[in-house]
């Protein structure tokens, strides 16, 4: 199998990991603003809060990844 | 603007709310001044320092209280504008134009001077300082009600359809209700049907009028008012308080009557406060006792919906709780009376 089917599964898997990280992203960022606005104190925790969804993403890129390599 | 940011914004405030330590601090004072310097600490420092430059002692804790609730409602309403939050916070708000036009009201047929009715006002609605300030200077309530039409405020219309009744009873409760019903009528149409936030405001409103109702009831039990009079006075839309069980309270012989109205309705914490206050004419505990509930329900629902308007709203609730607590350990430091009475006057929710 080394037709159109691969790429496009490492497409979808690397896409709805980027999608869902991006809505998760900005509904922790329009928050995290709010929170820092009032409590410039916690934009630390803030940050971290925001990096977290990331972790979605690169899932997302390391199964695209492993669907190019792995499957022939 | 997103509910996201807002709700944010608006647990960041709720998280400056005062704490059980800082009532303790603010209790334990001796007097006034050393109430404004324990206030000073609090998120309450820049409006009791400009309010103590102009008033010293309790007017100042006073003015600097109003203040900050002013600014705080002008916050939240600047922070929901244009999003789903804001026609309850305009509804939360409305609440103090009906105190505003009401107190203005009072002080015109009471003739109480100008100075004194401005004390008395709260600015955190739509109608703001110098609209209030003008109100003032007219000469009586056809005057008040006439420049409010002029403004083209909603709140004109039912003050102008009563205001001949008014003129030839000389009652100001006649005017006073047809305000509040007006508010709540019109409050309740603003809301949607099956939106979750609206209903959470819908069900405080309806507990509002409830509670209005039974401290009415009471009340005109206790003076007597024939039936159909006081049936002029109902408030419609409450929740759990009909007509028919407002009738029956205020034509009750006995006070079992009256305890066996409120029995299975969520008032029945009332039952046992009923008797004592209607034996010694006091009701100053039931309506501690109704309030008390009310803004339970109220501060309730800042833990609701997360991701809903009703943070706002319970959050509204407890400031003006925190308010309130804060003026009665003012006034009983001014007055000189004990910790353990103030301990009782204070609104625990």
């Amino acid at each position: 199998m080394a037709g159109w089917e691969i790429p496009l599964g490492a497409a979808i898997a690397f896409a709805a990991g980027a999608i869902g990280t991006a809505w998760a992203q900005s509904r922790i960022g329009s928050a995290g603003a709010g929170t820092i606005a009032e409590r410039p104190e916690t934009s630390g925790s803030i940050i971290v809060l925001e990096a977290i969804p990331e972790t979605l993403v690169i899932l997302g890129f390391v199964v695209a990844s492993m669907i190019i390599i792995m499957v022939e | 603007m997103d509910l996201g940011y807002i709700n944010a914004r608006v647990r960041g405030m709720h998280s400056r709310l005062l704490g059980q330590k800082a009532f303790d601090a603010l209790m334990i004072q001796q007097d006034i001044p050393s109430l404004v310097s324990e206030l000073e600490k609090t998120p309450y420092r820049d409006e009791i320092q400009e309010a103590s430059v102009l008033y010293p002692g309790l007017k100042g804790i006073e003015t600097a209280l109003r203040l900050n609730l002013v600014h705080t409602c002008q916050k939240i309403l600047s922070l929901v504008e244009g999003s789903d939050a804001e026609p309850l916070v305009r509804i939360i708000l409305a609440r103090w134009d009906v105190h505003n036009i009401k107190t203005v009201m009072r002080g015109k047929h009471l003739h109480v001077s100008p100075e004194e009715i401005e004390e008395c006002l709260i600015p955190a609605g739509s109608l703001g300082e110098p609209l209030l300030v003008e109100l003032i200077k007219q000469p009586d309530v056809r005057g008040v009600v006439d420049l409010l039409a002029t403004w083209e405020v909603p709140f004109a219309r039912p003050l102008t359809q009563y205001l001949d009744e008014y003129a030839s009873a000389r009652e100001l409760s006649v005017l006073e209700y047809a305000l509040d019903r007006f508010h709540y009528e019109n409050s309740l149409a603003l809301l949607k049907a099956g939106k979750s936030d609206h209903e959470v405001m819908r069900t405080l409103l309806m507990q509002e009028i409830d509670s209005l109702n039974l401290k009415n009831a009471i009340r005109m039990n206790r003076d007597r008012v024939d039936p159909e009079t006081a049936q002029k006075y109902f408030l419609p839309g409450g929740e759990s308080i009909t007509l028919e069980k407002f009738l029956i309270m205020v034509k009750a012989n006995n006070i079992d009557e009256i305890v066996g109205t409120v029995e299975g309705t969520p008032y029945y914490f009332l039952a046992s406060l009923i008797p004592e206050a209607m034996r010694t004419g006091t009701f100053s505990v039931l309506e501690k006792e109704l309030d008390e509930h009310l803004t339970r329900k109220g501060t309730g629902v800042f833990r609701s919906d997360p991701l809903g308007g009703a943070v706002v709203i319970g959050y509204l609730w407890a400031k003006q709780n925190e308010i309130i607590n804060i003026r009665i350990i003012a006034r009983c430091k001014d007055a000189r009376i004990s910790d353990a009475e103030l301990e009782k006057e204070l609104r625990h929710v």
